[in-house]
């Protein structure tokens, strides 16, 4: 009974943990913009990071290694310490957008400018890494995330011709607005925001941070493989909704308060205040899990003592890189920069940076010295080496497609 | 008792775990000494660990400027050294029979910081 209050509840958290600023931006854009013509990008994302997640939470239960301990490991001191430059960098970007994101969340309720709230939520992201339990942490924001499940209500009640989304959805074709260089460019953009290496991070450190064992692996599959999947369906709850209401307004979002507009819009002030309450839920659990992503990082490529399962004198070194993150994205985001472009231009170089996490990740899910029995099954090889050269096309393609694209601007 | 083994792959980077299963660093060098009898390969001695050991292995104009750095602001003696006696187990990661305290790793003033804020549990914390 308890196991299976334990799945279920992993399960649940996995789903209000899945969204965040990146997936609210991207989604909500790409949905104005191309219609559902880029919902199969959020298919193939949800795909690769359930594959992905499910390697990570393996390699990190049986072996207790979690991701950046692998790479240091897989790609040497030299490569490994370019690797963590360019993650770090990427995770730290993510966290200014994050903590922009609960700070819109936060005008967007009270009217008040963002800025003024920049700094406390820093403060509150800080303190929560710093005091709460881990677990109590993860579930606590994954359940309030879960308001974000208004959304897909608000797509329901609006009674949209299914048959139509349907076949707009499997049928994609670039709207003759739009360049296929922005086309291309958002399709990377997606797959960034459904990918982001720090959930990698995130996830197989929190699996050691549980304490997971090889008895914990059908939890973990659980966890990626229906909460996952079902925390995506909200991302394309979203992207539906920015379809069926923005894209016949003309709408290009470039705000926040567009991502809610539908919901508000179908539902009234109830699903604005639940949609608002899901926003500031999400991107406060991602400004944690990016915050400690951080630290984890750094501290896992160096070998010091890290994680919150020890006391923070235990792990000084680590609690001093979340906190020297914090500073700096609260930093970031109060030189005025625009939250939703600092989403933008973290996302897509997310994108880019996609191999170097996930190729040392897919070597030692094979490596019979980590994981014993417990090694890849030649199905999800074949997927997740396919995956790989998607990830490396796109990782090359990136640059390219942002000068053409202008960056998605037209 | 001497084993054969991969040193590059099976020791280089592996993450190092003391006698309490505390993290203690990386394998960020290996000291490598030579019988000196012309016949056999020289053999690994030792473990290094530390910002200087791995800064050391870069082996860039940036790996030693960043050792000139670390070793100025640490004001250390050089790497941690972990003879090849002290090591318990060999796997995906490096068991040690000493304690994480014995090893000087450099990171004394992050601790002298972070005890510091309140709540960092300095008190009961045992090295």
């Amino acid at each position: 009974m308890r196991k299976l209050l334990e799945i279920a509840l992993g399960i649940l958290t996995a789903i209000g943990g899945f969204v965040d600023i990146g997936d609210l931006v991207a989604s909500t854009e790409t949905g104005a913009r191309f219609g559902l013509g880029l919902a199969w990008v959020l298919l193939v994302g949800v795909v690769g990071i359930v594959i992905y997640a499910e390697m990570a939470g393996r390699v990190a239960s049986v072996s207790g290694r979690a991701v950046f301990d692998l790479v240091r490991e897989r790609l040497g001191a030299g490569a490994g310490l370019l690797n963590l430059a360019a993650s770090f960098f990427i995770t730290l970007l993510t966290l200014a957008a994050e903590i922009g994101g609960v700070a819109l969340s936060l005008q967007l309720a009270t009217s008040v400018n963002y800025l003024l709230f920049v700094p406390v939520v820093g403060f509150l992201v800080w303190l929560v890494c710093w005091r709460v339990r881990f677990e109590l942490m993860d579930n606590a924001v994954g359940l309030l995330g879960l308001a974000l499940i208004v959304v897909a209500v608000a797509v329901w009640r609006a009674h949209p011709d299914w048959g139509a989304m349907l076949h707009s959805a499997t049928h994609p074709v670039v709207p003759t607005t739009e360049s296929h260089a922005a086309y291309w460019y958002f399709a990377i953009a997606l797959l960034g925001s459904a990918m982001t290496p720090y959930e990698v991070f995130f996830f197989s450190s929190g699996a050691v941070e549980q304490r997971w064992t090889r008895s914990d692996l059908l939890v973990n599959r659980l966890n990626v493989y229906i909460g996952f999947p079902l925390g995506g369906l909200l991302a394309l709850a979203l992207m539906v909704a920015a379809a069926l209401v923005l894209e016949p307004l003309g709408i290009d979002p470039s705000h926040l308060s567009q991502a809610a507009l539908p919901t508000s819009l179908v539902l009234g002030r109830l699903g604005l205040a639940l949609a608002l309450l899901g926003f500031f839920a999400c991107t406060f659990g991602a400004s944690l899990e990016t915050a400690l992503s951080c630290g984890y990082s750094i501290a896992q490529y160096f070998g010091w003592q890290w994680g919150k399962f020890v006391k923070p004198a235990q792990a000084p070194r680590f609690q001093l890189a979340v906190l020297v993150s914090i500073a700096l994205g609260v930093g970031l985001v109060l030189t005025t920069l625009d939250p939703v472009q600092i989403t933008e231009y973290a996302i897509v170089l997310s994108a880019a940076a996609l191999p170097l996490t996930y190729l040392p990740l897919l070597i030692v899910a094979n490596d019979p010295a980590y994981l014993g029995g417990k090694v890849n099954s030649r199905l999800s090889n074949a997927i997740a080496s396919l995956f790989l050269v998607v990830l490396v096309l796109a990782s090359v393609a990136t640059i390219p497609l942002m000068i053409a694209s202008k960056a998605g601007g037209g | 008792m001497a084993r054969r083994l991969d040193a590059a792959l099976e020791l280089l980077d592996r993450q190092l775990v003391d006698k309490d299963g505390r993290l203690a660093g990386k394998v960020d060098d290996l000291e490598l000494t030579d019988p000196g009898d012309g016949l056999e390969q020289p053999r690994v001695t030792a473990i290094l660990t530390g910002p200087d050991a791995l800064a050391g292995r870069l082996h860039t104009r940036f790996g030693r400027w960043l050792q000139g750095v670390v070793l100025r602001l640490l004001a250390r003696q050089g790497p941690a050294r972990v003879p090849l006696e002290q090591v318990q187990a060999i796997g995906s990661s490096i068991e040690l029979r000493v304690a994480a305290g014995r090893l000087d790793t450099g990171q004394g003033w992050a601790r002298r910081l972070i005890g510091r804020l309140p709540g960092a549990g300095e008190g009961d914390a045992a090295q």
